[in-house]
């Protein structure tokens, strides 16, 4: 009986144990919204661009977005602290996010962004290694899935006729952004109460 | 027979073991992070952070934010060997329980 209620014991520490550091590993942050948001936003600046021929369309879009998602963040900050893993991810987003800005808008000012072909192809590669990494980091299948339609839009846009290449570029954007992004966002409300009902 | 491994005194503590176990998946914690994740009580959690701190398992950090007190605990090298040694011993106790 007494070894009984010591094995018993023991086995309540072992589960207190990876309860805890599961709930401390848990993600605290929330992405999903951010993938809409910047599908929306890469929508607006395509047909924006397209249709009116501003030359800032994009610039104005991006820089609208990377202002909404800062605010985002910024109002979400709570308590919770930081894990490595969050810092990673966010760190490819960041990083991936300024070189696109960086490159894109200095091919487009200095005028050797003649082909939207090659803007698709780079702009596609870019964002499939962003979600490759992440996908890696996090072992979600869902969002290689993503890194791989990226991928293939990207060698649509170099291979492929211009409305080939556009179509490609804008199913790409729905599908792993839109979709994923709402995806995201169920799985992540999904979390949460799960986790208000352990509490 | 083998002799039984003894487990870690300073670990053992129910509150203390959680805090260590949130701790090692974390960076660093807030004291309210803490305190919402344990459900514990603002003097019990600090005595028994004291006591991990006083066995150099977590290290403390006091600082201000936007002029708000703000105390952030981390885990030491010496914390993460003392869980990892503790979860070693909790395993080969509960293996030789089996085993009987």
């Amino acid at each position: 009986m007494t070894e009984n209620v010591e094995q018993h014991e023991l086995r309540d520490r072992l589960d207190l144990i990876e309860t805890m550091i599961a709930e401390g590993r848990r993600k605290c942050e929330s992405w999903g919204w951010t993938f809409v948001l910047w599908g929306v936003a890469y929508y607006v600046a395509f047909f924006w661009a397209d249709w009116t021929h501003f030359a800032y369309a994009w610039p104005v879009t991006v820089i609208t977005a990377g202002l909404i998602t800062m605010a985002g963040f910024w109002r979400r900050v709570d308590n919770a602290p930081n894990t490595t893993m969050g810092r990673a991810i966010a760190a490819v987003w960041i990083a991936t996010g300024i070189s696109m800005f960086v490159l894109f808008d200095a091919l487009g000012f200095s005028g050797r962004l003649t082909d939207a072909q090659i803007f698709f192809a780079v702009a596609g590669a870019m964002l499939g290694t962003a979600n490759a990494a992440c996908s890696i980091m996090l072992k979600w299948k869902a969002e290689f899935g993503c890194s791989l339609v990226w991928w293939a839009a990207a060698v649509v846009a170099s291979f492929g006729t211009a409305n080939q290449a556009t179509g490609a570029f804008l199913a790409a954007i729905f599908l792993c952004q839109i979709v994923f992004g709402t995806y995201m966002m169920i799985l992540e409300s999904r979390q949460r109460r799960q986790v208000a009902s352990h509490a | 027979m083998p002799e039984l491994p003894e487990l870690n005194p300073v670990i053992h503590g129910k509150l203390r073991l959680a805090l260590l176990s949130l701790l090692v998946g974390v960076e660093e914690a807030e004291f309210t992070w803490l305190r919402a994740k344990t459900g514990s009580t603002d003097g019990n959690l600090g005595a028994q952070l004291m006591k991990l701190e006083e066995a150099g398992y977590v290290a403390v950090e006091k600082k201000f934010v936007q002029r708000k007190p703000q105390t952030l605990y981390r885990i030491t090298e010496q914390g993460r060997e003392a869980l990892t040694e503790y979860v070693q011993a909790l395993k080969q106790l509960l293996g030789q329980a089996m085993e009987v």
